[in-house]
């Protein structure tokens, strides 16, 4: 060949073709998948925590979705509280499709012949007309219909835990109000379910007849109305349509106080808050998939430097270095791809997998379904998760020349790759970033959680660091297995760094969940034992409202009552504006949603502290005044002079604020966002709301004769335990701390699959070192006391930063985003010590182990 | 198997590796390492060269520079009529996939392929037609057909070193270079290597440069060079070759 031909061989653009290099890239890959396997469990897993996140919300909206008409018992569900929805309403409904009334409230129902405390319980009262249920079925035990039983007499349908706290049986009476009832079925399931309020009690099933009769629906009680429509072809009407029915019928309606909701969002605000938590969730899932990733670079970069000198080889036999990197980048993408494709298939699982295993305990079925979006958003976090983490260990490919077949480099390698590489491990990155923000409602949260997770983890590699200086710079011990321990930590491969980052993020997660979740149960339990009231007391009529005082005073001397007068309400407009046009930040939304209650005092309630403006005259007579909590009316943009509309019982009432207040809302005393000269709602018809709160606590004997006595004096009064509704609470909190505990947990585990490939990656060097220690007189419980420091030392030194790191996370959350006490949990500490310690036991001794059953003779042949 | 220098377009008495007062300066921790001190060098197409000499004297860090895997710190190199200078590391790479073949002491097969996937390797990399049909044949040549599909670790030394020349050979270069090819074996297998390498070169027309140790070795060659100290310091042609 000439020297032109050869340079125009040289100059040949194309070298093997992507099939060739596929083949040997197989053949490249024999035997190294177990080597890799750290990589395919680090993906599988980060892929299936995110898609599992995805997959359960796809299936609850979907859930929502098919279930919608069912759960809110119609496809659309009118509602005001106090007052029926109007006739006028109602007809407009009736001329669209079948429609139905229900009624629901709070109530309580007494057992005439029961004593100390088993004689009266709160139940969540539900009355029907006789078009009930407009869709699915209500399911009685005696298979029934509802009808039938509730139909012309005072009979009920009751939930079977009812007849339980009350000791009664199927035929039994209690008083409902001025009512006696007959418990005639009990309950199986009813298809409305959801619809309701947070749940304090047992469901009552009763027509709306015996409601009238039972004199719980006043004038001024707290009664939900509601009408509900089912249209003919409401399962095909499209959602702009449903809207519209509900946009005409407020706007021709404005002052009705109407709420609406449609099938498509059955529980208010409950899609919002699935979409907030998931985003959440998938952000815990990314950190996973991101600490797996540090087991990925660290399992791609052991491997090749494994094969360096197979890739030496493959330069000298005439391949390039973009061969060579194509070769290796196809045997990563090989791993990768079917990482990516397990954990699509185990997270898109879990919804069917939840859905078997806790089906009825469920509030709403799952309906699982491949979500486009879902799948989309495992692959590509997947993908560029591996990216990130595998370019910069490809890019060193580069470095290693034929020569290494002759002889080790004698000058030290540079350990950054060349720019491409890093501007494309930068791009990988900062496309994450992108992707989790664009696929986020919440910027704020989202970029939080990132520069947090980014910072903890630059803590963490610092915290390794330091601890391998410091390994290297305490003088050395005389005990030769603390000597060797430190050397270990100090010396070239040391697991310091990797260990610490693995684990540390996520025991702090762990740590701070537990802080947490003791603050808050510690706040809401015995945080509040003796400033918090034990009882709420409902719809206490105006006339009844001095005896029932008295009868307190007298029955039950150690303890405070503290009453106000309450309605509810909803605002209207802001400013002029109304509250549907505002754009309100999301942690206020809440006040513009929905009945508020509402009340009316002539001196400020204890509790409060006026921040702006003045409290009005206690004859105060000229324009209706409000005052409002300041907080809420920063977020609202709202100040001293601003107007608000609220809608009351049908009427439209506009108020001045007159002054700011701040509120303690956790000390559960009666308090409202928006308080009322008494001139503006004092001609309304109200009931009062009041506390009990006993100074020392009475026998649970004392506390159920004087309820049992209050209820029969007063049969239209509700009783809520604060106890039983903070118990309701908690529930709900625990549920949303046991999934970050699980989340937390998934990212640990990535953390223990990295340390577990960390180990193996080391664990060739730590044979031929045990194996020198043997030779030179080393006995194995030397070596093994000497990994068993190793390990110890580097385990309690990240479970310390973990605890560390988790407290001030927690401390931050409680005190300045939950504003509640923050409590120290030495259990909490406890738990993360021994978890980061068997952990790294675990792990390591299973590596120990092999190294000490290793032949002396072999190693050191190969060596 | 068409081996005349005129069929490859060169013309007999132009050398085929030639080096011109080339220096390799290495750096080490300890400060840099002369290891080849200005070596002028011109050695003729399909003639047969031992370099000899005490170890560290320069000869692998000759084979390297002349294999294009260790760049000269100043002078200049042409092989097969390409000079080096202005290649990267990826022509350098294609260089050798067309006229260079390499034989090393340890073999450095990939353990992962088995003994014809080694052979075709290089063939596969230049984008060969029919890389195995060639590998099979370059086994059958160094006697190997029958363990063509078995692994590196299920092969002997002799074996391993039968495959690595196959390996070498395979892809016809012009150029063989042998580093110490018989370094990890015993004397009778490594007696049978090298009179299958001479009888491979002397069959293919190929140059053969040939590092060694053993000056029995270097004595079948037609020309001995030792390097002693990072330069040439003997250059003689021998009579009687293998």
């Amino acid at each position: 060949m000439t020297s032109l031909a050869l340079l125009e061989a040289a100059a040949r653009p194309a070298g093997p073709t992507w099939l060739r290099l596929f083949r040997i890239a197989l053949r490249d890959l024999r035997g190294g998948v177990k080597r890799l396997l750290v990589l395919v469990l680090s993906v599988t897993l980060g892929v299936a925590a995110i898609t599992a996140v995805g997959a359960l919300t796809d299936a609850l909206e979907a859930g929502f979705e098919r279930q919608g008409r069912q759960l809110l018992g119609g496809d659309l569900d009118i509602s005001r509280i106090h007052e029926r929805v109007p006739m006028a309403v109602a007809a407009v409904l009736a001329a669209k499709g079948r429609t139905g009334e229900v009624a629901t409230l709070r109530a309580m129902v007494r057992n005439p012949q029961g004593r100390d405390g088993a004689g009266q319980a709160l139940v969540e009262l539900k009355a029907v007309d006789g078009a009930y249920p407009l869709l699915g079925e209500v399911m009685l035990a005696d298979g029934r219909p509802l009808q039938q039983v509730i139909e012309g007499g005072a009979r009920a349908v009751v939930d079977p835990l009812l007849l339980e706290r009350l000791g009664l049986e199927v035929g039994d009476r209690v008083l409902l109000g001025e009512v006696e009832v007959e418990l005639a079925a009990t309950l199986v399931s009813e298809p409305d379910k959801l619809s309701g309020q947070a749940s304090y009690g047992p469901r009552l099933l009763i027509s709306l007849a015996t409601l009238g009769r039972s004199g719980l629906a006043g004038a001024g009680s707290l009664v939900r109305w509601h009408q509900r429509l089912l249209l003919p072809r409401g399962e095909n009407l499209d959602a702009l349509e449903l809207q519209a029915i509900g946009t005409g019928l407020r706007k021709s309606f404005p002052a009705a106080g109407l709420n609406v909701a449609d099938r498509r969002e059955p529980v208010p605000g409950a899609r919002q808050a699935v979409e907030r938590f998931s985003q959440f969730l998938t952000l815990v899932g990314l950190t996973s998939l991101l600490i797996g990733g540090l087991g990925i670079a660290n399992a791609v970069t052991a491997y090749l430097d494994r094969k360096r000198k197979v890739i030496a080889t493959m330069r000298a036999l005439g391949a390039t270095s973009s061969d060579v990197l194509k070769i290796y980048a196809i045997e990563t993408s090989l791993l990768v791809l079917p990482g990516i494709a397990a954990g699509l298939a185990i997270g898109l699982g879990v919804p069917s997998l939840i859905g078997a295993s806790l089906g009825a305990a469920l509030p709403i079925g799952l309906e699982p379904r491949i979500g486009i979006g879902t799948v989309l958003l495992g692959i590509t976090y997947g993908l560029l998760v591996a990216a990130l983490f595998v370019l910069w260990p490809l890019g060193r490919i580069e470095e290693v020349r034929g020569a290494v077949l002759f002889r080790d480099e004698l000058a030290g390698e540079s350990r950054l790759p060349r720019w491409p590489y890093l501007a494309a491990t930068i791009a990988a990155l900062a496309l994450l970033v992108g992707v989790a923000l664009a696929t986020s409602s919440d910027h704020r949260l989202t970029l939080y959680v990132i520069a947090g997770v980014g910072g903890v983890l630059a803590l963490f590699l610092g915290l390794g660091w330091s601890l391998q200086r410091l390994a290297g710079a305490v003088p050395r011990p005389r005990r030769a297995e603390l000597a060797i321990a430190l050397r270990n930590i100090a010396g070239p491969g040391s697991l310091a760094r990797l260990t610490s980052l693995s684990l540390g993020l996520g025991l702090g997660i762990l740590v701070t969940v537990a802080l947490v979740d003791r603050s808050l149960m510690s706040e809401l339990g015995s945080g509040l034992q003796g400033k918090a009231p034990s009882y709420y007391l409902l719809d206490i009529g105006r006339r009844q409202i001095d005896e029932l005082s008295r009868r307190i005073a007298a029955e039950a001397p150690g303890s405070r009552l503290s009453t106000a007068p309450m309605l509810r309400g909803r605002l209207v407009a802001l400013d002029g504006r109304p509250v549907e046009e505002i754009e309100a930040p999301e942690e206020a939304q809440w006040v513009l949603r929905g009945d508020r209650g509402l009340t009316f005092a002539a001196d400020p309630p204890t509790g409060s502290t006026i921040v702006a403006g003045a409290w009005w005259a206690p004859d105060h007579a000229g324009e209706p005044l409000v005052s409002f909590d300041a907080e809420l009316a920063g977020q609202l943009g709202l100040e001293v002079g601003s107007t608000l509309v609220v809608n009351v019982l049908g009427r439209n009432v506009t108020a001045r604020i007159a002054n700011l207040r701040t509120v303690e809302w956790e000390e559960l005393a009666i308090n409202f966002v928006m308080i009322f000269s008494p001139n503006t709602l004092a001609a309304a018809p109200y009931n009062f709301l009041a506390t009990l709160t006993y100074d020392t606590p009475p026998t649970v004997a004392a506390e159920g004769r004087l309820m049992q006595g209050l209820v029969n004096a007063f049969p239209n009064v509700t009783a809520i335990r604060v106890k039983d509704a903070i118990e309701a609470v908690n529930g709900i909190i625990e549920r949303v701390l046991m999934a970050i505990r699980l989340a937390s947990g998934v990212t640990l585990l990535a953390g223990a699959i990295v340390l577990a490939g960390a180990l193996a990656t080391a664990e060739q060097r730590r044979t031929y070192q045990a194996v020198v220690l043997r030779v030179l007189g080393a006995q194995r419980r030397q070596i093994l006391l000497s990994h068993l420091a190793e390990y110890a030392l580097i385990a309690s030194a990240v479970a310390f930063a973990a605890i560390t790191v988790g407290t001030a996370a927690a401390y931050a959350i409680t005190s300045w985003v939950m504003d509640v006490g923050f409590v120290f949990d030495w259990r909490a500490v406890a738990q993360s010590l021994a978890l980061a310690l068997a952990l790294m036991l675990i792990f390591g001794l299973r590596g120990t182990s092999r190294v000490l059953k290793a032949r002396p003779m072999s190693h050191l042949e190969n060596e | 198997m068409d081996t005349s220098n005129w069929a490859r377009g060169m013309s007999a008495h132009e050398p085929i590796i030639r080096l011109d007062q080339v220096r390799l300066t290495l750096q080490s921790r300890a400060g840099p390492v002369e290891v080849l001190r200005g070596i002028d060098l011109a050695v003729a197409a399909a003639s047969s060269v031992g370099v000899v000499g005490p170890s560290g004297s320069g000869k692998s860090s000759l084979l390297m520079v002349i294999a294009g895997l260790e760049r000269p710190t100043s002078g200049r190199v042409m092989v097969a009529g390409q000079a080096y200078d202005g290649l990267g590391e990826d022509a350098l790479a294609r260089l050798r996939g067309q006229s260079i073949g390499i034989v090393f002491q340890s073999f450095h097969l990939v353990p992962t392929m088995t003994a014809i996937e080694n052979v075709a390797l290089p063939l596969e990399l230049k984008r060969h037609r029919e890389p195995f049909v060639v590998a099979r044949r370059a086994l059958e040549d160094v006697g190997l057909g029958h363990r063509a599909d078995h692994f590196p670790a299920e092969l002997s030394g002799g074996e391993q070193q039968r495959v690595a020349i196959a390996r070498a050979v395979a892809p016809e270069p012009r150029v063989l270079l042998a580093d110490e090819p018989t370094g990890n074996l015993d004397a009778r297998t490594g007696g049978e290597v090298i009179r299958l390498l001479f009888d491979l070169r002397a069959r293919l027309g190929m140059t053969l440069l040939l590092v060694t140790h053993d000056a029995s070795l270097a004595r079948r060659t037609e020309r001995r060079i030792t390097v002693g100290d990072g330069l040439i310091v003997a250059d003689e042609r021998i009579e009687a070759t293998a």
